[in-house]
């Protein structure tokens, strides 16, 4: 712990050094010199989170908003998305199995790229998970309002952001003092939702395709041309970055070598294939510009559109689960991003204090929920979503350059369970693609993202020129 | 020797009771340190900042078991699951029993429950191992026509072999939680089975937790399979 013990790492301005420890990782277990680790999560809880980070601002949130961009072509959007993220999913996996440690995608790029673009993703990446909570909260703010009016009670939608505000304070609060058996409730949570949203896109489905009921007049498929299915694709990505949170927690999950991958691509997969499912039920109930006029709740008259009242109650229902799963997915996640982070010494060490009473990283929750919060008063849901894209495209576009850096060097620690098919055409396309998605967002996003990424490479200077963390694994 | 995991919730201050220590003295003992972590915090970042603490709180308490008699040496483990990891470490270590422990005086009178599916050959031999040639009362306990592989005779007199004067018990109760909790009054501590996993273990708990809150002393577990390794 002391500079003495670790000499050739570095300290950082406090005279800290990273905390390195001889670990050896078992199937169910982490032994290191003083304690052993248990593993507690297995490939159901792992597919639970990645599913359930991300099923909920996909389906939910975006259906109006990208059909109002991309026409009936938002399906194309969110396949493209979903096709990024496979191309990420697989080099993520391959680095989660070789280091499974706390931190997912901050842990492989520091220890393959070197501490500056370590500190500047890391950071990033707790800065991105709180924007991404922000945008999951007002989501569900917007979903609450919905459900008190298909319950006949109006609250008007400048009600939204109170009822988030309150949520996440709420939310932070229940994560500090704890929440037993939430994981299994999660599961529980996930798995509802999936069956919701089966019966409802299945009968949509059969509708639109005109298996039962008139067959709908198909609308042109492009009605703004290719670019805005680019655009919209930066906007929706947003929606596939519940895999990365799979790799936060690869300390954790029980026999890493095979559940990691499974549970990454896994997730990627079922839910890519439910939101195009989505996008092409939705726009064929209604046309694109109609769809675009609902906003952030089009999928409830989706579900009332088809299976009608019941079908609507189903969709709030469901939206409300599942935009309050991804945020609190997303609040535990940024802990975990702060505890990585200040454990190497770039954040001071007190972020990542626990308590003895809750056995909750207080600070590290704290410092997520206090941006979190005022990143929702701004109630800007394109521009919280695609700050969020931006910061995670960034970090799988330096995933996939890790393992490139990874994989020529090959230092003798480097023993991945799991090696990603198509090497290297798949971590370069994956790299390429990350980078050229953020160039179809709107400049205010490019402008934050860039600001946040800028402060953090500040921050690095200041705090930890001296620590070295590249190759730093034993 | 035969050997015995103690799990000590070590950073809530749980403590081994002395009379605990001197029962065991005749065994070898790994004291299992662990803390219950909530899912929102990695075991990592718990170890981080409490293993020194621990370890030398755990440190101290091997130290009493190692005076009290036998080897003693621990570990410490940061998990969500406690028994999950009572379980792997007595494989680990291979532990023919572990201990839920539990505030007593000096122990004098053990009650040994025959009761159930358990393997009582394997219960038999542990009580003879930690008797030894101590003044222990010793009550064999079985449920009232629950007559299994051992008769009660049978044990008693395999027991006698060894040296031990045991008591015999036929309890009324309808189940074997009942007839424990009802035995207990007049013993110590409490040396039974490790039972299968049911439904109703699932619903309610492991009967020898329950038992274990039951009657507040500690309760010995012998547990069922082999220990993978010595």
């Amino acid at each position: 712990m002391s500079a003495e013990e670790s000499p050739s790492l570095g300290t950082n301005i406090e005279g800290d050094a990273p905390d390195v420890e001889r670990a050896v990782e078992a199937d169910e277990t982490t032994y290191t010199e003083d304690a052993d680790l248990e593993r507690t999560l297995g490939l159901p809880g792992g597919l639970a989170i990645g599913v359930g980070t991300m099923i909920g601002a996909g389906i939910f949130v975006f259906p109006g908003l990208a059909a109002g961009r991309a026409g009936p072509a938002a399906a194309g959007s969110f396949a493209l998305g979903g096709l990024v993220a496979l191309l990420v999913a697989l080099p993520t996996s391959e680095l989660a199995t070789a280091m499974p440690k706390s931190g997912g995608g901050y842990y492989f790029i520091s220890r393959g790229l070197g501490t500056l673009a370590g500190t500047v993703v890391g950071l990033s990446l707790w800065f991105g998970l709180v924007f991404a909570t922000a945008f999951y909260l007002v989501g569900f703010g917007f979903y609450v309002v919905d459900t008190f009016a298909e319950l006949g009670i109006t609250l008007g939608s400048g009600l939204v952001i109170p009822i988030a505000l309150v949520f996440g304070v709420g939310f932070t609060v229940l994560n500090v003092t704890g929440t037993e058996n939430a994981a299994k409730l999660q599961n529980a949570v996930v798995a509802l939702l999936l069956s919701i949203l089966v019966v409802v896109l299945a009968w949509g489905s059969a509708d639109a395709l005109g298996v039962i009921g008139p067959a709908s007049p198909p609308e042109r498929f492009l009605p703004f041309g290719p670019f805005p299915v680019l655009t919209t694709a930066a906007l929706v990505f947003t929606s596939y970055l519940g895999f990365a949170q799979v790799a936060t927690v690869a300390g954790e999950m029980k026999r890493p070598g095979r559940n990691l991958p499974l549970a990454m691509v896994g997730s990627v997969v079922v839910v890519g294939i439910l939101y195009v499912v989505t996008i092409f039920v939705a726009t064929s109930a209604f046309g694109s510009v109609e769809l675009a006029s609902l906003g952030e709740t089009a999928m409830v008259d989706v579900g009332r559109h088809y299976l009608g009242d019941v079908g609507a109650l189903a969709i709030v229902f469901g939206g409300l689960l599942a935009t309050m799963s991804s945020a609190n997915a997303s609040i535990l996640s940024t802990s975990r991003a702060v505890y990585a982070v200040s454990k190497d010494a770039l954040l001071p060490r007190w972020a990542s204090r626990i308590n003895l009473r809750y056995g909750t990283p207080h600070v590290a929750l704290g410092l997520a929920g206090g941006p979190i919060l005022v990143l929702v008063a701004t109630g800007r849901v394109e521009v919280l979503a695609e700050v969020a894209s931006f910061l995670h495209l960034v970090l799988y576009g330096l995933i996939c350059v890790a393992l490139l850096v990874l994989r020529r060097d090959e230092p003798d620690w480097y023993d991945p369970d799991f090696r990603t098919p198509g090497y290297p055409v798949v971590p370069v396309v994956g790299a390429l693609a990350s980078f050229a998605l953020i160039g179809f967002m709107q400049p205010l996003s490019q402008i934050i993202g860039v600001g946040v990424m800028l402060a953090t490479a500040g921050w690095y200077a200041y705090y930890a020129r001296d620590v070295s963390l590249k190759g730093a694994l034993s | 020797m035969t050997r015995v995991v103690v799990p000590v919730a070590v950073l809530e201050n749980q403590a081994v009771s002395l009379g605990l220590v001197d029962l065991l003295g005749t065994m070898d003992v790994t004291v299992m340190g662990y803390h219950v972590l909530p899912e929102q915090t990695p075991p990592d970042q718990a170890r981080h900042q409490y293993s020194d603490r621990a370890n030398e709180a755990l440190a101290d308490i091997a130290a009493e078991f190692r005076d009290a008699g036998g080897a003693a040496d621990y570990r410490l483990v940061f998990t969500d699951d406690k028994h999950a990891s009572v379980r792997r470490i007595a494989d680990e270590v291979g532990a023919r029993s572990y201990v839920i422990p539990g505030a007593t005086g000096t122990i004098d009178r053990l009650l040994v429950s025959l009761s159930g599916d358990v393997a009582a050959d394997r219960i038999l031999e542990f009580v003879t191992d930690l008797v030894g040639d101590r003044e222990i009362q010793v009550t064999l306990l079985r449920v009232g026509g629950d007559e299994g592989d051992t008769s009660l005779a049978a044990a008693q007199s395999q027991l006698a072999a060894a040296g031990i004067d045991a008591q015999t018990v036929s309890a009324t109760a309808s189940n074997p939680l009942d007839a424990v909790v009802a035995a207990v009054p007049d013993h110590d501590a409490i040396v039974m089975g490790e039972h299968a996993p049911s439904l109703r273990s699932f619903l309610f708990g492991d009967i020898t937790d329950r038992v274990a809150e039951e009657s507040v002393g500690p309760v010995l577990v012998v547990r069922r399979d082999p220990p993978a390794s010595e």
